[in-house]
């Protein structure tokens, strides 16, 4: 009985959920947390960013960032999971080590990489499979972020293919494990350790030392990164110390537990009801994010407004970005960009209009893939227990002066 | 600091040659944040078993919870990130944790 009460309860205030209901009760989805101001604090090679934790680190960009495609370093948002992480790394002995079924086991300079190697460039989105987690009610464990658990970058590196073919793959080699090397408080807890099937590994997949020109920034994995493009940045190993091949897949918290969402259509569950089978959450869905006008924005009546912002999927492309200006009544296309950072990047969309009415105006923007997937409204999508994969059109609430 | 000096001057030498020249020369400092912590019983516990490993902020941004989350959260920690913590731990922390970032709700 109580049981039904909280269901018709968890409908109603879903209705509502657009307009910012905060005390809801059941598995329901809203705008995502917006009001969070930068931290006084800057942290080794950032500008001030939001702040969640110092140790170990956790900064997200802020949304007035999201008007261009790349993400500058300093601004780029920072997520690691364990305590201890590598404060210094010297370049000159930095070695990475290719091992397990492997024909010749390697170890591989920051030089030899840089030199020995063909250098290849992609451009591509590195998005938290937790990013908005802040959108679902109940509290979905983890950290509460608003949108800006994502950037965009030139990374620029070394094929993880061309290493594989140098170090030569055994007959039997099926899986690989990559190592960082953040360190837990104790010896018992779980590394942060990835395994990727070989059949997902593409020519996209780079180890990369570079970000938008410049070396990566210690807080994002310096020296070395996994790259994998359309993929959430928990596959992206950062300070990568270990590459090891295997034929068998191990049992990993990082991979078995977290980064996890139900193994269903919807992949949607209830609070109280979590679906028993998961999935791992690998390729991001499409979405938005308007870089301006911010909730902090006053725009003069009847002056022309251009809306900015990014959009993104796993790398099928984007074909359009649609723009509301009244609550989502109509709807019309932006204008994007060329699209020549190539199709994992960020494309940016720009819309004009003139506010016609004082007061709170709201904008909504709508993202739709080439295949065809397209953001819903916030309210509509379906809750699951890590929160993850968020995905709703996107909006900003301005004041027309 | 003659040797520390040695060592920059080869460093910037290197720099026009090299391609290993690091942005950062040196250790970074991640900077020391003191979230606002409350005091009370069950302090040290939470200093002992869970500032262990993170710091106070990831406590106060899941913002105010039921019991049943906070025991959930400890759970957590000692099932899968392996925090050494017996029965009364367990206790201690999530009484700490409900009684002061609680939502006044058991479940």
């Amino acid at each position: 009985m109580k049981r039904r009460d909280f269901f018709k309860k968890a409908a109603t205030l879903a209705g509502a959920a657009t307009v910012g209901t905060s005390s809801v009760k059941a598995g329901i989805t809203q705008q995502p947390i917006d009001t969070r101001k930068v931290s006084p604090l800057a942290f080794p090679e950032k500008r001030p960013l939001i702040m969640y934790s110092d140790r170990p680190p956790l900064l997200e960009t802020p949304r007035d960032v999201f008007t261009s495609a790349l993400t500058p370093n300093d601004q780029f948002f920072v997520r690691w999971h364990m305590p201890d992480i590598p404060t210094h790394i010297d370049p000159d002995t930095f070695t990475i080590s290719v091992n397990g079924l492997v024909k010749k086991e390697m170890k591989i300079s920051l030089n030899d990489l840089k030199t020995k190697f063909e250098q290849v460039e992609v451009t591509a989105v590195l998005q938290c499979g937790g990013n908005s987690r802040s959108a679902f009610k109940p509290i979905a464990g983890g950290i509460q972020w608003g949108s800006g658990a994502m950037g965009c970058a030139t990374w620029k590196g070394v094929r993880l293919k061309d290493i594989l073919d140098q170090a030569g793959l055994k007959k039997d080699a099926a899986w690989i494990g990559f190592n960082g090397s953040e360190k837990a408080a104790y010896y018992e807890t779980p590394n942060f350790v990835r395994e990727l099937e070989l059949s997902e590994l593409d020519d996209h997949v780079i180890l990369a030392y570079q970000m938008n020109g410049e070396d990566l920034p210690y807080l994002n994995g310096y020296p070395l990164r996994l790259v994998i493009p359309g993929y959430y940045s928990d596959s992206w190993v950062k300070m990568l110390s270990n590459i090891t091949v295997t034929n068998e897949y191990k049992k990993l918290f990082f991979m078995d537990v977290a980064y996890r969402v139900p193994d269903n259509e919807t992949e949607s569950e209830t609070p109280e009801k979590k679906f028993p089978k998961t999935k791992p959450i690998k390729k991001m869905n499409v979405k938005s994010v308007i870089g301006y006008p911010t909730r902090d924005s006053v725009v003069s009546h009847k002056s022309h407004v251009v809306v900015r912002g990014v959009a993104w999927d796993d790398g099928h492309g984007i074909e359009d970005v649609m723009v509301s200006t009244d609550g989502g009544k109509t709807w019309t296309k932006a204008l994007l960009d060329d699209g020549k950072l190539g199709r994992y990047a960020y494309r940016t969309f720009r819309h004009t209009f003139k506010p016609s009415t004082l007061g709170k105006t709201t904008i909504m923007t709508k993202a739709i893939s080439k295949i065809g997937e397209e953001q819903p409204l916030a309210k509509d999508i379906k809750w699951n227990h890590g929160g993850y994969k968020y995905n709703g059109i996107d909006e900003v609430t301005v004041e027309v002066v | 600091m003659k040797g520390n000096m040695m060592k920059k001057l080869i460093l910037s030498a290197a720099l026009l040659a090299s391609p290993l020249f690091a942005q950062v020369n040196g250790k970074v400092e991640v900077p020391y944040v003191p979230f606002p912590v409350k005091m009370g019983k069950g302090f040290d516990a939470i200093q002992t078993h869970c500032l262990m490993c993170h710091s106070f902020g990831y406590i106060i941004n899941q913002g105010r919870q039921s019991k049943k989350f906070w025991h959930g959260k400890v759970i957590k920690m000692v099932e899968h990130f392996k925090a050494p913590m017996d029965e009364q731990a367990i206790k201690e922390t999530t009484d700490y944790l409900f009684e002061h970032y609680g939502n006044g709700k058991l479940k």
